[in-house]
């Protein structure tokens, strides 16, 4: 078990290497039988990514969450597997490099300084939490792609105002396909971060007798859904389309990972594991 | 193979020139029937704005060149045409050009779409006069063959290469579903006729037309069977469409800043696209500085328009190695139209079938019988074979290259399936 373990973590940056190649040959070249191989290559990656995490729980009996390292190979997996079920639901294949990079870029760096830790505090081998992490790690993944395709609709957006057909109008869907794209991810990412929160309310008082609902972390967390349900429902409501949503869901991406950041490293705050 | 093509087209003459020569579907009927009595033995004819072509094989070998030449000039009084205008080819390039033709990489707008319907007709045409053979039958079918082969297999017909077209690319880079969405169109010549009817065959959603005069609006309308609109009011509609084409011959802009941001205002930002295909123009450019509002005049969509005259230009060599590649099998196809293999190929068939039934059916006959056995059903197959043999011989000693002896081995080889017994 523990070769598997060691083996995979050598093998999974070589295979996000390889998915990330081939989605980014065929955006620069438009080869028809790259269509389908890239698709393979992604599932295969996230199969044999699946047996890691699996690998890693049993090695280690605890959910891999317990050190920052842990939660970005998590996050490198949520944010691929939330794209694939994207392609297979609209069949729109030529945003993936986009997608798939940040997950390559997450599994080097866990690859490279993950700790095996048989010991963790206690508190850590619950999997209520475990459940929690995973659906918040969806949660910001579904954000996350939201994000990465409010920034192609600019991209697209600035293009095609300055009628300048360069690669990126040639490539990319079209508005309104990125649009709802974007759109889709962070209505996922709401609902998974809202279960999160949940499964938090229910097991925080388990696991902490002494806790403050004024902790930065919660603050963050309230902070980031709000923005998120106020977003969607504007968006619902025909108040708020097109560039204004997409800048939001980048402006939320980044209240996001500076609120994690913040509280997991900075502020004193219960969520601090490390 | 004395296969003669003579062609004048948008290389070698001007448009004048062209005109004056082209021919409608009756036209063509009637010409083949003359040039089936005088000068080809098979052959067919290709008209179109561009160029007007005549394949054929020559009833004689002393029929040459300018004898169609003059055949197609003398028809009607051309003033100004000469030899210079028109390009000869003959046998293996006459293949190559009607291949190329087909594949649409001989025409004024490279991956044009429309010459490969046209080139269909024109051995549709032929056929139907009778004036083609075995040998034109195959040759139609490698040029179909090229012609499809080049549209699936490279990107020679993909991108819009005209204006009208790269405005209607643009709009599919902006929105997705055109049957989802609206359109009007200002102004009614020529480029605002050709918008309307491309964005109606599109599936837009809803279109309207508007144009000073009005009875011209209310008659496309009709046709269309959308709305028109009063000139005198269009503005009034403006923020009811996402898609504005404008094509106007007014001296002035029609449409100020002013005009879209009250638009855009009623559409509550909601994106609109502005095309803008009139000189002098229509919109004041300024308007793409609105939120949501794209705005796009002749010279944008002309560097869409070159963009992808340049990948189609790309993609040449691969229809020419697709062309190449069927050049040789068509060629294949008619070395083995020589009299002395299919004479052999008949002979090793008959063969086959003689040693397979004698070796099935032999235990049947005593020992002592099985040679003489062997040696009859040679013999038996040598008797029915001679005749075939001798007449194919005999055709062979006049000419190989006749249409006669071609189509003799043509048959020969359709009805006992030498080509298919070859590939096994």
């Amino acid at each position: 078990m523990f070769n598997i373990v060691d083996s995979l973590n050598l093998l999974l940056p070589g295979l996000y290497a390889v998915t990330f190649m081939a989605y980014l040959v065929n955006f620069f070249k438009d080869i028809k039988r790259l269509d389908n191989v890239k698709r393979l290559f992604l599932f295969i990656t996230l199969l044999l990514h699946a047996v890691y995490l699996l690998s890693r729980m049993i090695t280690f009996s605890h959910p891999p969450i317990t050190n920052v390292f842990e939660i970005l190979t998590v996050l490198a997996f949520c944010i691929s597997f939330s794209y694939f079920v994207l392609e297979l639901v609209t069949d729109i294949r030529g945003t993936g490099l986009f997608i798939v990079i940040i997950s390559l870029l997450f599994q080097i760096v866990s690859s490279l300084f993950i700790k095996d830790s048989y010991e963790v505090k206690e508190v850590l081998k619950s999997n209520l939490l475990g459940s929690h992490v995973f659906s918040a790690l969806l949660g910001y993944s579904g954000i996350t792609i939201a994000a990465v395709y409010g920034f192609l609709y600019l991209l697209l957006y600035r293009e095609l105002k300055s009628s300048t057909f360069g690669l990126i109008f040639q490539r990319l869907p079209n508005l309104e396909i990125l649009e709802k794209l974007s759109f889709y991810s962070a209505v996922i990412g709401f609902a998974t971060l809202t279960v999160a929160i949940a499964i938090g309310g229910i097991w925080l008082p388990r696991a902490f007798q002494h806790f403050s609902y004024a902790d930065p972390k919660l603050i963050a967390t309230a902070l980031v859904w709000l923005l998120y349900g106020l977003g969607i429902f504007f968006k619902i409501s025909g108040r708020w389309q097109g560039k204004k949503v997409m800048v939001l869901s980048i402006i939320g991406f980044l209240i996001a990972i500076f609120s994690t950041f913040v509280t997991n490293f900075l502020a004193k705050s219960f969520h601090s594991f490390y | 193979m004395d296969l003669l093509a003579i062609s004048i087209n948008h290389r070698t003459a001007p448009v004048e020139l062209r005109e004056a020569l082209h021919l409608n579907q009756d036209e063509i009927r009637a010409y083949l029937q003359e040039l089936k009595e005088s000068l080809l033995s098979e052959g067919f004819i290709l008209s179109t704005c561009n160029r007007t072509e005549i394949y054929g094989l020559p009833r004689h070998d002393k029929i040459e060149f300018a004898d169609l030449q003059r055949f197609l000039t003398q028809k009607r009084p051309i003033n100004g045409i000469s030899d210079d205008h028109f390009q000869q080819f003959f046998s293996s390039a006459a293949v190559n050009h009607i291949f190329r033709v087909a594949a649409g990489i001989d025409s004024l707008l490279v991956g044009d779409n429309q010459i490969f319907g046209q080139v269909k007709e024109s051995f549709q045409i032929a056929e139907d006069q009778r004036l083609s053979g075995p040998l034109l039958k195959r040759l139609f079918d490698a040029a179909i063959r090229v012609g499809k082969r080049a549209k699936t297999e490279t990107l020679i017909s993909e991108g819009a290469i005209t204006v009208s077209y790269a405005a209607v690319q643009l709009v599919e880079k902006i929105f997705s579903n055109l049957s989802k969405k609206s359109a009007l169109v200002i102004g009614l010549g020529e480029s605002g006729e050709i918008a309307a009817k491309h964005l109606h065959d599109k599936g837009i959603g809803k279109l309207a037309l508007t144009n000073r005069t009005t009875e011209k609006a209310e008659r496309l309308a009709e046709t269309l069977q959308v709305r028109a609109i009063a000139f005198e009011n269009f503005k009034e509609h403006l923020s009811e469409y996402d898609i504005i084409i404008s094509a106007t011959a007014a001296p002035d802009t029609i449409l100020g800043k002013n005009d879209v941001k009250a638009m855009m205002r009623k559409r509550s930002g909601s994106p609109a696209v502005l095309m803008d295909i009139a000189v002098p123009r229509d919109i004041d450019p300024d308007v793409r500085k609105i939120d949501g509002v794209f705005y796009n005049d002749i010279d944008s969509l002309s560097v869409i328009v070159e963009q992808n005259m340049r990948k189609r230009m790309d993609e040449i060599p691969k229809v020419e190695s697709i062309i190449e590649e069927e050049t040789a099998a068509f060629f294949s196809w008619l070395s083995s139209l020589e009299v002395a293999p299919t004479i052999k190929s008949l002979r090793d068939l008959f063969e086959q079938i003689r040693a397979e039934e004698v070796k099935n059916q032999i235990n049947k006959f005593p020992e002592s019988d099985r040679e003489k056995v062997d040696i009859l059903t040679k013999r038996i197959i040598n008797k029915i074979l001679h005749m075939p043999t001798v007449e194919l011989r005999k055709s062979a000693d006049n000419s190989t290259d006749s249409a006669e002896t071609m189509e003799m081995i043509a048959i020969i080889r359709d009805m006992f399936g030498l080509d298919k017994k070859t590939k096994e």
